[in-house]
């Protein structure tokens, strides 16, 4: 046991504290690291403000640059999409709101411990899209590279991927630890594109990292990037050696983040705003249940509608149970019927469960065919009793509901003849 | 028909003149009711507090609640020494609220050994809080805490209960959430605090290291509040906890009823052996003596096996009667909503018996009872009490019978009442100087905020250790300070109930496609009950070991039915690494120090239950492990007239009872120190006796036996002597297969030592 000997080494330089006054120290500008030269060389440039030094890189795009199927000048036309929409979208920019993509890299996943060493900002200027990179020096150089970010004065909204739950969190932990130094952090409005992917493409991309996103859906696709996951161990290569050759590639891998932060908003103001149809019947059915949750029924309806009339009913299933529900909402009691049935052989499980009860409850309760009504009933308790896809407690509970549901439509029945 | 319905006093009057039941109370005791000593409410108490103690009838304080009041405005930190049911929340619920209600921003943490305690202990402040009428937010913050309310728990909550696991992985490593409470922490209340000791404890003082160094970065300096269960050293073992001083609140001004204890000794039914009935059994019959003269009882048994059985016993006495509830077990585990009805059960009458394990011995509000009947010496006095405790009502007569097992310590305990009922009771001791300790919180500590390159760690100078650090890797040193520097989460490898630095886990595949953990241990003690074919007992359940995946720490265990036990050998060799204290008599010398430790795990033996005959053996294929660890040992020259093999023997046997007396005087369980004794030991040709912390580093155990040798070794030979058995018994000395005189040499040897370092 090597550790445990080495521990026993360490004992013996195991000192009690003698009792010392704590006088906290005013700032003290840290000293600079001994390896500005090396990453100067590399690429780098350095940047000393009150607070000590920070390494930057900025590159500019004109609107004309290509990155995958999109020209990044096309993001006007995605927000002058947004502005002549009827609808209200959460993810909509307006056209005078300045937007900042926004992505990070860290030295780990969570927890105080965890550095943020690169702070990546894509801004749209009057002419170009402007990335600036920018690059902890050391940890003790902590509180310049803040606040070079600027993050303190701008309120721009800020886009991101995952940025919302990860990035900005960890921005703020490294901001509170210098918060005696450091200007008060401001809280600006937040699009993450990971939370609307996940509400287009579910059952539709299997992963919902940005680079297959990327090759799935914006037609780019990376050469020689770095995994994100080397990230950490390549930071701190460079800080401990000074060596900032493979430092530069992270660098690389955030700027193709954030080049395709705009692209994948461009992709999806489009897929949200107008029906193209060419994606799957999976992708517009999402979107129209979005719309459902958002509280935009029409919107919601005339998606699922356009699903349900441009593909084959086989693909189109969930959009009829979804439509269904609108309807029934609005009470179209015959459409919602139709719907239902439609949706009926086209979906799993689960929702047929559902659909089945759903016919039960308007055959019943609205149109008082009890005959149906029972007919629905009975089938959604074989379908109860043969299937095993819910926890058999729970289907417990169902069986016990449409069982009493069975004996009340058959009562009903009865005493109708 | 007349009543059977008796009150204590009647049916202690009633056993005064039963000769059968007479015969095996070894000792009767009553100690009398002392009144309650009650203090003025303090002058600044606020009005809404006032209003819900009000409310509660309570018109004035009691005299130990108000002494922690003005020690706490005072800015004081203190620990009180609290017996059960004598109001005790209120020393720091008091002071706590008062605070918050004169500064909206102030905010306290209360620290619980269990996520339960702290979730029973929420309920009983928000009903104060809802007297008050006032707008203070309390949360229990664990791992059950929805995600939802935790963002508000972080930023509003006044006072935060949680439990020290969830604040060394959960909150301190993530303190940034926290400001508003770091910021503003006024009070750290840790209730139980008696529960702290040993590895356990150490690291927990280890866990309170870092919270005030993160607090001390925010700008707050909160005052410690502690409570505490009757130990020795409460304002020492606060101080060590809490790296703090401490006053300390020693007398409780609660009033305490009549209390009569019987020591009860089960008769001996087999004289050569010293064979005793089984206590389940007289506690069967006890408790149902109780339950038919309509005596409110509990019932405490040491394992869950233990309380099925008496429950599944006293539960005949209701066989006749639909739906009773009159007679409940109550294990660990027990949901919330259960132990309310529990609770309620014994509030209003429907439940009589309750039979539990010591999950009922901590602060758990359960009220109060009339009766309680303890199976087994809990194992050491602190315990005792609380389960004591949890009888009597305020006025009422109390009776406490405690009946004894057969081991050496219960029936010390039983034949030396004085011991239970007059003496001092243990010390808790806590190392946070184990060094394997304390460089797994330096790194969470290091993770949490960044060392300076003049900054200690607690009480202790760590510049070097960080240095170690970072030639490991995880820190990286710039011009004036020490960063983390890694993607490795520390405090997630750092469980705070373990010292080892693995654990191997136990999965029961008993059930194919439900093969679950249910347990882990230490890799010292894995040796020798986690090898191949070895019976391992969880909770009373059989588990045979099918499997040992020594390289990742796995044991794959199936339950079965045997009626054999195994016991393994461990060769140990025993190195002196570097002597820190020794003192030397005529021939003798007594030394405190470091040792390393080789263990080789030899063979296994079936041994079947109640004939003790060896069935079966076999080799056990596990590599020697090797362990740092501190020890007392005593060395001696070789009396006149000993052969070498007469020495073993007796060595064995006095190790057996040494081990066995240890608990008397430090709380620690049985199998935390180890007695090993060498007839040549390797580094002086010496017969030695060895005494290690079971742990690696250890935790501050056998430091203290150091001190207090003498008086072990002579509390030991008193009790073999006094022992009835006749040649050596699983009382003293162990079971003996001879019948050799093991007894009388066992007794001669440690006289010689006696002789030698008295």
């Amino acid at each position: 046991m090597s550790y445990e000997n080495k521990m026993m080494q360490l004992k013996q330089m195991l000192g009690k504290k003698k009792e010392q006054p704590k006088n906290k120290p005013t700032f003290q500008k840290p000293e600079k690291p001994f390896y500005i030269n090396e990453w100067q060389k590399a690429g780098l440039a350095l940047v000393e403000n009150d607070f000590g030094v920070l390494f930057k890189r900025e590159v500019t795009y004109p609107f004309t640059f290509q990155h995958g199927f999109y020209k990044l000048g096309l993001f006007f036309d995605a927000v002058e999409k947004w502005q002549k929409a009827t609808v209200e979208h959460p993810y909509a920019i307006h056209i005078d709101e300045p937007v900042l993509f926004f992505d990070t890299e860290t030295t780990g996943l969570k927890g105080v411990g965890t550095n943020i060493f690169l702070l990546g900002l894509l801004s749209v200027e009057e002419d170009q899209f402007v990335l600036t990179q920018y690059v902890l020096a050391d940890p003790a150089n902590e509180a310049a590279f803040l606040f070079e970010s600027k993050f303190w004065q701008q309120s721009k909204t800020i886009v991101s991927y995952n940025g919302k739950s990860f990035d900005w969190p960890q921005l703020e932990t490294r901001w509170t630890l210098n918060q005696n130094v450091l200007p008060k952090l401001r809280n600006p409005r937040q699009i993450d594109l990971l939370h609307s992917s996940k509400r287009i493409w579910k059952n539709n991309l299997e992963r919902m990292k940005l680079t297959k996103v990327e090759e799935e859906k914006l037609g780019f696709r990376r050469n020689g990037d770095i995994p994100g996951f080397l990230a950490p161990i390549i930071y701190t290569d460079a800080i401990k050696s000074g060596n900032a050759s493979a430092l530069m590639k992270v660098l690389y891998h955030n700027e193709w983040d954030l080049l395709s932060l705009v692209t994948l908003y461009i992709h999806s103001t489009n897929l949200l705003l107008e029906g193209e149809w060419e994606e799957s019947a999976t992708t517009y059915t999402n979107i129209g249940k979005w719309y459902g949750d958002l509280k935009q029924p029409l919107q919601s309806e005339q998606v699922l509608t356009t699903v349900t009339e441009n593909y084959q009913t086989e693909e189109a299933g969930l959009a009829h149970y979804y439509l269904a529900f609108q309807q029934k909402r609005n009470g179209m009691v015959e459409e919602a019927i139709k719907s239902f049935q439609k949706a009926l052989s086209f979906v799993n499980n689960r929702e047929k469960l559902k659909v089945l009860e759903q016919l039960a409850i308007l055959y019943e309760h609205q149109l008082k065919e009890y005959e149906r009504a029972l007919h629905y009933t009975n089938e959604g308790l074989q379908l109860l009793e043969s299937q095993s896809f819910i926890k058999k407690d729970q289907q417990m509970k169902y069986v016990i509901n449409w069982t009493r549901r069975l004996q009340r439509v058959e009562k009903k029945l009865k005493s109708k003849i | 028909m007349f009543s059977k319905k008796r009150t204590i006093d009647d049916l202690l009057i009633e056993w005064q003149y039963d000769e059968q039941l007479k015969q095996n109370i070894v000792h009767w005791q009553t100690i009398e009711a002392t009144p309650a000593r009650y203090s003025k409410f303090p002058n600044e108490l606020h009005p809404s507090i006032k209003k819900a103690l009000n409310k509660r009838g309570i018109e004035q304080l009691y005299t130990h609640q108000r002494e922690a009041f003005d020690y706490a405005v005072n800015g004081k930190s203190f620990t009180a020494v609290t017996p059960t049911a004598s109001g005790k929340s209120l020393c720091y619920h008091l002071p706590v609220l008062q605070k918050i209600l004169e500064d909206q921003s102030s905010r306290a943490i209360y620290l619980f050994p269990t996520k339960a305690l702290a979730q029973d202990q929420k309920a009983d402040l928000n009903d104060l809080i809802e007297d008050m009428e006032e707008e203070i937010l309390s949360y229990t913050y664990d791992g059950d805490t929805a995600p939802a309310i935790r963002q508000k728990i972080r930023k509003a909550g006044h006072i935060v209960m949680t439990n020290p696991d969830m604040l060394h992985s959960g909150i301190l490593p993530h303190h940034t959430k926290w400001v508003s409470l770091f910021e503003n922490l006024k009070y750290i209340v840790i209730d139980e605090l008696h529960t702290y000791k040993g590895v356990f404890g150490s690291h927990v003082a280890h866990v309170i290291r870092r919270l005030k160094r993160i607090c001390a970065f925010y700008g707050s300096d909160p005052i410690f509040i502690c409570t505490s269960a009757t130990i020795k050293n409460p304002k020492e073992l606060a101080e060590k906890l809490t790296n703090t001083n401490h006053e300390l609140i020693a007398k409780s001004g609660a009033p305490v009823g009549k209390k009569t204890f019987l020591f009860y000794n089960p008769p001996i039914v087999h004289p050569t052996f010293g064979v005793r009935r089984s206590s389940v059994l007289e506690v069967r019959d006890l408790a149902t003596r109780l339950f038919e003269a309509g005596i409110q009882t509990i019932v405490f048994a040491k394992s869950r096996v233990r309380v099925e059985m008496l429950v599944t016993y006293l539960k005949s006495l209701t066989k006749n009667k639909i739906q009773d509830e009159s007679i409940r077990g109550y294990r660990g585990g027990y949901l919330p909503t259960e132990r309310r009805a529990i609770e309620k059960g014994l509030r209003d009458g429907t439940i009589q018996i309750v039979v539990s394990t010591n999950a009922l011995e901590l602060g758990v509000d359960i009220g109060q009872l009339q009766a309680c009947i303890m199976t087994g010496y809990p194992g050491n006095i602190a315990s005792a009490w609380q389960q004591a405790g949890r009888a009597g009502r305020r006025q009422d007569s109390a009776l406490i019978i405690y009946v004894a097992n057969s081991t050496a310590l219960d029936q010390y305990v039983v034949n030396n009442p004085t011991y239970l009922l007059g003496s001092s009771p243990e010390e808790a001791l806590i190392n946070p100087d184990n060094i394997l300790i304390l460089m797994d919180h330096l790194k969470c500590a290091a993770f949490e905020l960044p060392f300076s390159i003049t900054d200690s760690y607690g009480e202790f100078e760590v510049q070097e250790l960080l240095e170690f650090l970072q030639d490991e890797g995880v820190l990286v040193k710039t011009s004036s300070n020490w960063y983390w520097m890694s993607e490795r989460f520390p405090a997630h490898e750092i469980s705070l109930r373990s010292a080892s630095q693995e654990n191997v886990v136990i999965i029961d595949q008993t059930v194919p496609a439900g093969t679950k953990v249910i347990g882990e241990m230490d890799t010292y003690s894995a040796m020798t009950l986690l090898h191949e074919e070895a019976i391992y007992l969880h909770q009373g359940t059989q588990f045979q070991v099918e499997m040992l995946d020594w390289e990742e720490k796995k044991a794959y265990v199936r339950e079965v039915d045997v009626d054999y036990f195994t016991d393994a050998n461990l060769a140990v060799e025993l190195k002196v690494l570097n002597e820190d204290k020794t003192s030397q008599h005529k021939t003798a010398s007594v030394s405190y120090g470091d040792i390393s430790l080789l263990a080789i795990p030899t063979i296994f033996k079936k041994i079947r239950f109640q004939t003790h005959e060896n069935i079966g053996s076999g080799k056990i294929h596990i590599p020697p492990l090797e362990m740092h660890t501190n020890a007392t040992w005593l060395s001696f020259n070789l009396p006149e007239n000993w052969s070498e093999e007469m020495l073993t023997d007796a060595l064995t046997g006095a190790s057996y009872a040494i081990g066995s007396f240890i608990p008397l005087y430090i709380q620690c369980d049985r199998n935390d120190l180890t007695v090993v004794p060498q007839v040549k030991s390797v580094h002086n040709d010496k017969p030695t006796l060895f005494i290690y912390d079971s742990y690696p580093g250890g935790i501050g155990l056998s430091e203290r036996v150091y001190d207090i040798l003498v008086p072990i070794i002579e509390q030991t030979i008193g009790h073999v002597q006094n022992c009835p058995c006749q040649n050596g018994c699983p009382s003293c000395i162990g079971a003996q297969d001879s019948f050799s005189e093991s007894k009388q040499k066992v007794i001669k040897i440690l006289s010689i030592l006696l002789n030698e370092i008295g």
